[in-house]
């Protein structure tokens, strides 16, 4: 639609210009409800996070390159590692996956004009970055959480971590979760309810699919760690007895509610790298995905078996042996849907015409450590292999694989595909390509070792070890090639930095992607869709009679909703017309309300309940004025 | 009455009401967890509730849970009025809603307190999963409530597409809160069954 002639489509354009014309400057950053600003400044937060975790690793790795190392003190090795896992997982790649590519995004390949709650999304958002700031100031005051990224008590209770480090930790992830769930209910309502007319269910983009099953994870899996964290806080701030055994209380409770929710977060943060490769795939191999349904139930089917397997992260912990083996079973059955999923793929791939560009290369490197990743996890399900090698680091081979190799991977594969829609410029195809190679090779180099210095005994979160052991060599390869994977990372950046200022200009579609994204100018205009495009297949712009009419709606007029800032709302399966609603635009609220958030958070963790109480009713203030203004408009039908 | 026609053509709920049926369903998820907590606690302890704790009230909890729980009529028929166009009965079956709970919520503050001077949520695991579960219940009214003073404010004003979505919003809450209400007091008075 970028070369718009008739006269009568230009001026329609030109009113929508008008009409969604974003206030300029910080100002407008600041009170923006534009769900692609939310979805970039979700993308940078997530990225400086991003920094931190990297630099947290190499920290780790540097101490442990050769033995007793002497880079970290046994403290700050905790805090060190804590932190990282706690920033990759909390404030880096689901930030990034839901915030940024599901923030931009979904709203496009379902030819929305905005998200279904615009201010809820910019409250998400200024909840998440408090939330990132509020542990990182932990961790500056010298208060950073040290008990690991899963805190267990009774190292995490007061008698054995007095301070507040772990009051840092859990009320931060109790902050975290409130941004978390309001994006999840956001996504699915916006998945429900806005999809252009004609997107029934079974035409919604596979990309979509794994972004419903994500929220939907999210919204029934986070209860479970606020709580979990609230007992903590009670226990530890008020003296209750939730973890206590002297009084009746147990710390396996910890255990259990933490991997209720930890288990189907290992799914919340790989379903989204599904995807991202079912983007790119077709795109990239020339035909349709193979098996659409199947993928489809496989990333919903996924998300659910996940909440009925979480006490396989417990088989050490003395359960009884028939809830050990109904978990080990459980965990089986994760391996069915995960191998449609992988099968799928492949055969696209096979019986496609893959062109390997950047973004497909990372699809398969992808591929290849979530297989690895995906064995040894089978392997973990067996019930004598996990009490044999539970804590050391195999295990942290098998994760690395997963939540590096196969979750991150499509993250990085996707800022490559989608660099040329959000900016309007070409990335360099060689240099990307050697960013992949690179960060492939470090990463395998990285975790690979890890499985082998597991096998022969060393215990993971162990701030140094003896030499004489047989894991010197592997622990300096593993160093090595975490600076590898470092150099990899640091020239993808490079190369998407130059090419946003130097890069040759994008066209519309430079991939011949099959999704709406790619049916609008790059960058995307405020209104995302001149006309709300009509869509009879999953695969919208392999559909050429479709786009054509588009066209010509723009030049007579239809759909083009231009008395406000409007767009229309459909029913939830077969997306038919219902309404169109009046977006709201700008609104300073979502930032006040989220700053008054973190001002009651501040006060908990220091203790002043009075003016937390303050704080609280300056909230239920703002959100009263955030709803105060109502729609004037009255829908047109 | 413009608000009525959008109401009248729709095919499928708004997204508000999408919205707050999430935020219920991950607020039963979190009610959940703090049954099955008490439950997990209460199986890994011989005595419950533990020596020294007197055993809970049961007459008084289930006979405010059913005031609680009847307040589900006005909240319906509340909402029914709105969608019908009659913006001042709506509001009165709101109000009266209203002050049933504030009522409710007032007499319920005063026997959490008299329980804390019983017992310390300090000595047990009983006492601490005691407090937390009708805490967490109370708080919950209080949010109800604030919706409803809200929507009340709004109705002041009359019917529009928006604030038919807000009664939606408020009677899809209330029906969660007492549909909890019940978990709640079935799980507190068990140990006197």
């Amino acid at each position: 639609m970028a070369t718009v002639i008739h006269p009568e489509a230009r001026r329609r354009v030109q009113r929508l210009e008008r009409i969604w014309l974003d206030r300029p400057g910080v100002l407008g950053w600041l009170t923006t409800t534009d769900h692609k600003k939310i979805g970039i400044l979700y993308l940078f937060t997530s990225l400086v996070f991003f920094g931190a975790g990297g630099v947290e690793a190499l920290l780790v790795r540097t101490q442990l390159l050769t033995p007793n190392g002497t880079t970290l003190s046994p403290g700050a090795f905790s805090e060190v590692m804590t932190m990282h896992g706690v920033t990759m997982i909390f404030l880096f790649v689901i930030p990034i996956s839901t915030g940024a590519f599901g923030n931009y995004l979904v709203p496009l390949m379902i030819g929305a004009r905005d998200m279904a709650f615009p201010r809820m999304n910019a409250f998400s958002f200024w909840v998440f970055a408090a939330s990132g700031i509020f542990m990182y100031v932990g961790l500056a005051t010298g208060n950073g959480p040290n008990a690991g990224w899963f805190d267990y008590v009774p190292l995490a209770s007061r008698t054995y971590n007095p301070g507040s480090a772990i009051d840092f930790y859990a009320l931060g992830l109790i902050f975290n979760a409130i941004s978390s769930t309001a994006a999840a209910i956001n996504f699915i309502v916006t998945i429900f309810k806005m999809r252009a007319p004609g997107m029934a269910l079974n035409r919604m983009p596979l990309f979509c699919y794994a972004f419903l099953a994500v929220s939907f994870a999210l919204v029934f899996a986070l209860p479970a760690l606020s709580i979990d964290c609230v007992f903590l806080e009670l226990d530890r701030r008020l003296g209750f007895s939730f973890f206590e055994p002297a009084n009746g209380g147990t710390v396996l409770l910890w255990q259990h509610l933490f991997w209720i929710f930890g288990h189907p977060e290992v799914y919340i943060i790989i379903l989204p790298a599904f995807g991202i490769a079912t983007s790119i795939i077709p795109t990239f191999t020339r035909r349709r995905m193979v098996a659409f349904p199947m993928v489809a139930l496989a990333e919903v089917l996924v998300a659910f078996i996940g909440f009925g397997v979480w006490a396989h992260h417990m088989f050490a912990v003395g359960m009884s042996t028939i809830t050990t083996v109904y978990f080990a079973a459980a965990s089986m059955i994760v391996v069915i849907p995960s191998a449609i999923q992988i099968f799928a793929w492949l055969t696209t791939l096979v019986t496609g015409t893959p062109i390997f560009k950047t973004p497909l290369l990372w699809i398969i490197g992808f591929i290849v450590f979530f297989i690895i990743g995906g064995l040894s996890g089978i392997m973990f399900a067996a019930i004598p292999f996990d009490q044999q090698l539970t804590d050391t680091y195999f295990v942290v081979a098998h994760f690395h694989f997963i939540i590096f190799g196969a979750a991150v991977f499509p993250l990085l594969g996707g800022l490559y595909y989608w660099f040329p829609k959000v900016t309007g410029r070409m990335y360099s195809e060689p240099v990307g390509q050697a960013s992949f190679w690179l960060t492939f090779v470090g990463s395998a180099l990285t975790f690979f070792p890890m499985h082998i210095v597991g096998l022969l005994g060393m215990p993971r979160r162990v701030y140094t070890y003896q030499s004489g052991l047989g894991w010197d060599g592997y622990n300096m390869a593993e160093t090595i090639g975490a600076y590898i994977l470092a150099g990899g990372l640091m020239l993808l950046v490079a190369n998407l930095v130059v090419s946003y200022f130097r890069g040759p200009k994008a066209p519309d579609d430079p991939f011949g992607g099959a999704t709406l994204e790619w049916s609008i100018p790059s960058p995307p205009p405020h209104y995302n869709f001149a006309v709300i495009p009509r869509v009879t297949t999953p695969y919208p712009m392999w559909d050429e009679q479709d786009r054509i009419e588009d066209m010509r709606k723009l030049e007579r007029g239809e759909m083009v909703l231009d008395g406000g800032h409007e767009t229309p709302a459909t029913s939830v399966l077969d997306a038919n017309w219902d309404e169109v609603i009046d977006m709201p635009s700008d609104s300073p609220w979502p930032i006040v309300t989220a700053l008054m958030m973190s001002g009651v958070f501040a006060m908990l963790l220091t203790g002043h309940l009075v003016a937390m109480c303050v704080f609280l009713g300056l909230m239920a203030l703002a959100v009263a004025a955030w709803h105060g203004a109502e729609p004037e408009h009255e829908a047109a039908t | 009455m413009s608000g009525l026609n959008v109401e009248r053509k729709r095919i499928s709920m708004p997204a508000g009401w999408w919205g707050t049926l999430l935020f219920v369903a991950t607020e039963a998820t979190l009610f959940g967890t703090l049954f099955a907590t008490y439950f997990y606690l209460r199986f890994n302890t011989p005595q419950w509730p533990p020596a020294g704790v007197p055993e809970p009230k049961v007459a008084l909890p289930l006979i405010l849970t059913g005031v609680l729980v009847a307040t589900t009529i006005p909240v319906f028929f509340g909402a029914r009025a709105a969608l019908a166009g009659r913006a001042r009965l709506a509001w009165l079956l709101f109000f009266v809603a209203l002050v049933i709970q504030a009522g409710y919520f007032g007499v319920q503050v005063h026997e959490f307190l008299g329980d804390l001077d019983k017992f310390s949520p300090h000595d047990s695991a009983y006492a601490s999963i005691y407090f937390t579960l009708l805490g967490a219940h109370h708080a919950h009214v209080v949010v109800g409530m604030a919706i409803e003073v809200w929507l009340l404010a709004k109705l002041l004003g009359g019917l529009t597409p928006y604030r038919l979505v807000g009664v939606r919003v408020a009677a899809l809450y209330w029906y969660f809160v007492n549909a909890v209400a019940i978990g709640v007091v079935l799980t507190q008075v068990y140990p006197a069954l």
